[in-house]
């Protein structure tokens, strides 16, 4: 009988958000219900009705999972917010990146200058990766929709910002060895070079799907 | 439900405050204090009672830990916090004032009766 107490319990959170909260309000409730139900069992209750009893105590729990989600959407806030800080720090190294070449005025300047752009690039790819699914809110197709599309750009969204960073280190590239050999005549190949790159990135990734 | 469920509605986390100041319990161990209480008259429901608890515990009215069974599944215990305690106090407090008032207001009935 316990299993299918059990088995009415994972029905009823079928449509629950996977978080920690969810999952221990779960527990609770199975382990409470089955005391309920070993208690009605000691009165001499029918399994039976031990079952019914117990099952139409839990009342409606809709209006506690939906409260679940709710706290779900405030740690959604804290990572949106951590997410534009990373983002702010990364873009912040990119456009920083130049000044130690122009300080230092030697090659030292330009292997911090890469340092910036790989610390800068990591921080943007990371974000990209660890950005939160989107989680329906509840059962419309309208929300499903919502998901599903959330999850086909999630996985762009990595693709973006690699071939994304890459391009603004193709430009620091093209400054750097322009400025440095002063061979602005035959540099700029290295923008068909890299258009050439971020196509087989792209394609890459294409083919890994 | 055999007690005007709307009225009691209203002091469920109350009623759960009065019962953690006796001690620490999880959450079948109150509805059933409740239940022998009120003699099989009322208990809460578990999404109920479930509500209550987190809206609690969210206010710093009460803080829950794992119990460590050594038999079975483990059971989740709530402890009433000193603002739970400061809560119950005046939550209790309120619902005097509100019985003395409501009291007085509905005494005029039976005196129009008797007259």
């Amino acid at each position: 009988m316990n299993e299918k107490l059990r088995r009415y319990i994972d029905d009823l959170f079928a449509n629950a958000p996977s978080t920690v909260r969810a999952v221990e309000l779960k527990e609770e409730l199975f382990q409470n219900l089955t005391d309920k139900y070993n208690d009605l069992i000691a009165e001499g209750k029918s399994e039976e009705a031990a079952y019914n009893i117990a099952i139409a105590s839990i009342g409606d729990v809709d209006s506690l999972i939906s409260g679940l989600s709710g706290t779900k959407s405030a740690e959604g806030m804290a990572s949106k917010k951590r997410s534009a800080i990373i983002t702010a720090i990364a873009i912040a190294l990119y456009i920083l990146c130049p000044v130690p070449v122009i300080w230092l005025q030697h090659e030292g300047g330009v292997v911090l200058l890469f340092i910036f752009v790989a610390v800068a690039t990591a921080l943007l790819i990371y974000n990209g990766v660890t950005r939160e699914r989107y989680v329906k809110a509840d059962d419309t197709m309208v929300e499903e929709f919502r998901e599903w599309k959330q999850n086909g750009k999630q996985k762009n969204k990595a693709v973006d910002a690699i071939v994304g960073s890459f391009w603004l280190i193709a430009v620091c590239v093209y400054i750097v060895v322009s400025f440095m050999t002063g061979a602005w005549h035959i540099t700029w190949i290295i923008f068909l070079i890299a258009a050439a790159v971020s196509s087989m990135i792209r394609g890459l990734f294409m083919l890994k799907q | 439900m055999s007690v005007a469920s709307e009225l009691i509605r209203g002091n469920t986390e109350t009623i759960i405050l009065a019962q953690l100041m006796k001690g620490d319990g999880y959450g079948y161990m109150v509805n059933k204090a409740i239940l022998n209480l009120t003699g099989g008259r009322f208990e809460l429901k578990e999404a109920t009672l479930y509500t209550a608890f987190r809206r609690l515990e969210d206010a710093g009215c009460i803080v829950s830990y794992w119990g460590d069974e050594t038999t079975g599944a483990r059971r989740r215990y709530y402890s009433i916090t000193d603002l739970g305690k400061e809560s119950y106090r005046l939550r209790k407090k309120e619902w005097e004032t509100a019985e003395a008032v409501i009291d007085k207001l509905l005494a005029v009935g039976e005196e129009g009766v008797s007259k």
